[in-house]
């Protein structure tokens, strides 16, 4: 594969360079050898979709191997740098179980099979994680009693946090294929397409031009694309709604929250229409959300926080009376598929949740987040769209018009 | 009468070469290179280890060993106790069974190891028309 080998594709990621990132870092923290478990870690390594519980060994030196269930080995071997003899499949018969192949590797490729093992353990909002969990744990410390298991996924966390060119370029290409999606969406329900058309109905509209334009899959793990018609676009705090049966209807407002994986690179964009007839109410309430999405993509830049980001839109919807709709966050943290969840590193008041005086820096990238909603008025809007941190503004990568668009 | 051959010894080892190379040509190895050591644990009388190593190029069976204590070294390795070796080789127990069941422990690319997996069935089914003594 190209973006592999060729460094002038526009997709390619110097992997062989991120490793030694970590050996060094692993060196600095005195740390002989490095477990991942996490599928953001595995993303971010072997270039390869683990959907099985997989595992990243990393030693001082050299090669890293992958460790995943043997009906997906071949496959991850062929999609990762890493060839057939970095990818280990696991299987439960007489020493190939995961436990013992990744420990006795991990004493083959140890001094005197003693050492410093990072390992990942911690908590997150999203679910498919892979935190080592507490069984895992005890079983490679009893398999490695000469050695010493200590968390680590800091190393990680910290090298993945500014995107190199070939990540952002993935992520643009995603961003496009998610244009694609909307447009299609779009054409599908305008002139009265919608009628008797279900949220799942949207949804697959959309995956299927994704899918068409190159998209991998509807990588969220909150039910792929999440569409919401009516009262479902207003639930209160809400911004998450896997799409249900429901029937469009005329009057009602509706949400589609599209995802698109390129290489790993993640799209993600929301877009919101009001089905005719719209009251001046239901307008009120749209324009409120249109102007806070423009102000909130005016303001981030780099060397803002999360905290300021919320002082300001908060204090923006005050001033316009409609502070009572808005869910008061502004982004999620988003990387390689798998990184989906927090911003910025683990070292804020609350563990494993974002930092709100995280700074940003240039050549982050987040996914900016709005959730506007009115339970009482049955109406919400949601936006959602990747951002790039320039110095001095943010760039957003979904280049679908920002508004909510009047269906006849 | 038919002649019998203690398992594991030089003449088992002589006929099993003897039976694999006319029975199992290149073509029904698949023209694989590889290698492949059985580690046999609580070997009779004395329960010491024995091993059988075979090595395969390009189909063809190039080496076959027997031997005790350290095996040469292998793409990948099957240990277990000799009597469930033994009962391999009488067709008692199937080697997927005994892998499942830990009787049998494989170390190695498992991977690779599922695309050899028909052809040490092949090999099995050779060494068990061998008539032996266990």
């Amino acid at each position: 594969m190209t973006h592999h080998t060729n460094t002038n594709d526009p997709y390619f990621i110097d992997f062989p360079g991120r490793i030694k990132e970590i050996q060094a870092e692993m060196g600095t923290r005195n740390i002989d050898l490095y477990l991942g478990s996490r599928l953001r870690t595995l993303s971010w390594t072997a270039d390869a979709f683990c959907p099985w519980r997989s595992f990243v060994v990393i030693p001082a030196e050299g090669l890293p191997t992958v460790f995943t269930f043997v009906i997906d080995a071949a496959r991850v071997a062929d999609d990762s740098w890493l060839g057939e003899d970095n990818v280990m499949g696991f299987a439960p018969m007489g020493g190939q179980d995961q436990i013992e192949q990744i420990s006795e590797f991990i004493l083959e490729n140890l001094k005197n099979g003693r050492g410093r093992i990072g390992v990942e353990s911690g908590m997150s909002n999203y679910l498919p994680e892979g935190w080592l969990t507490h069984y895992e744990y005890s079983q490679f410390q009893a398999a490695l009693s000469g050695c010493e298991l200590v968390n680590a996924h800091t190393i990680i966390d910290k090298l993945a946090l500014i995107k190199d060119e070939g990540t952002i370029n993935r992520f643009r290409e995603a961003s496009r294929i998610v244009d694609v999606g909307h447009q299609a969406v779009f054409e599908a329900i305008r002139d009265g397409g919608y009628k008797k058309m279900t949220e799942t109905e949207i949804a697959g509209i959309a995956a299927l031009a994704m899918r068409r334009a190159g998209s991998e899959w509807e990588w969220s793990f909150t039910g792929g694309n999440e569409i919401a018609s009516g009262y479902r676009t207003g639930f209160a705090g809400g911004a998450c709604t896997p799409a249900s049966r429901r029937a469009l209807q005329a009057g009602e407002p509706l949400m589609v929250d599209i995802h698109a994986m390129f290489k790993l690179g993640l799209g993600d964009h929301s877009h919101n229409y009001l089905m005719a007839p719209v009251t001046d109410r239901q307008w009120w309430h749209a324009n409120n959300f249109v102007d806070i999405v423009t102000k909130t993509l005016e303001t981030y830049r780099a060397d803002m926080t999360p905290s300021l980001i919320a002082e300001k839109m908060m204090g923006f919807a005050e001033e316009r009376g409609f502070a009572d709709y808005m869910v008061p966050g502004f982004e999620h943290g988003i990387g390689m598929a798998g990184d989906e969840w927090r911003i910025g590193l683990n070292d804020g008041p609350f563990p494993y949740w974002t930092n709100p005086d995280h700074v940003y820096r240039e050549n982050e990238l987040l996914i900016c987040a709005m959730q506007y909603a009115c339970p009482e008025e049955g109406i919400g809007f949601r936006y959602e769209n990747p951002i790039i941190i320039h110095s001095d503004h943010c760039e957003p990568l979904s280049k679908f018009p920002l508004g909510v668009d009047e269906i006849k | 009468m038919t002649r019998t051959y203690p398992y594991l010894s030089q003449q088992w080892r002589d006929e099993a070469e003897k039976r694999l190379s006319t029975e199992l040509p290149p073509e029904r190895m698949n023209f694989v290179t590889s290698s492949m050591s059985n580690i046999y644990r609580n070997c009779p009388p004395d329960g010491s280890e024995k091993y059988l190593f075979f090595q395969f190029v390009d189909g063809k069976f190039v080496e076959i060993q027997v031997g005790t204590g350290q095996p040469p070294k292998a793409e990948f390795s099957i240990s277990g106790d000799y009597q469930t070796f033994a009962k391999i080789t009488r067709g008692e127990l199937g080697a997927q069974k005994a892998l499942m069941t830990m009787k049998l422990k494989l170390k190695g690319n498992m991977v690779k190891a599922l695309k050899l997996a028909s052809l040490a069935d092949r090999l099995n089914k050779v060494l068990a028309t061998i008539p032996t003594e266990y």
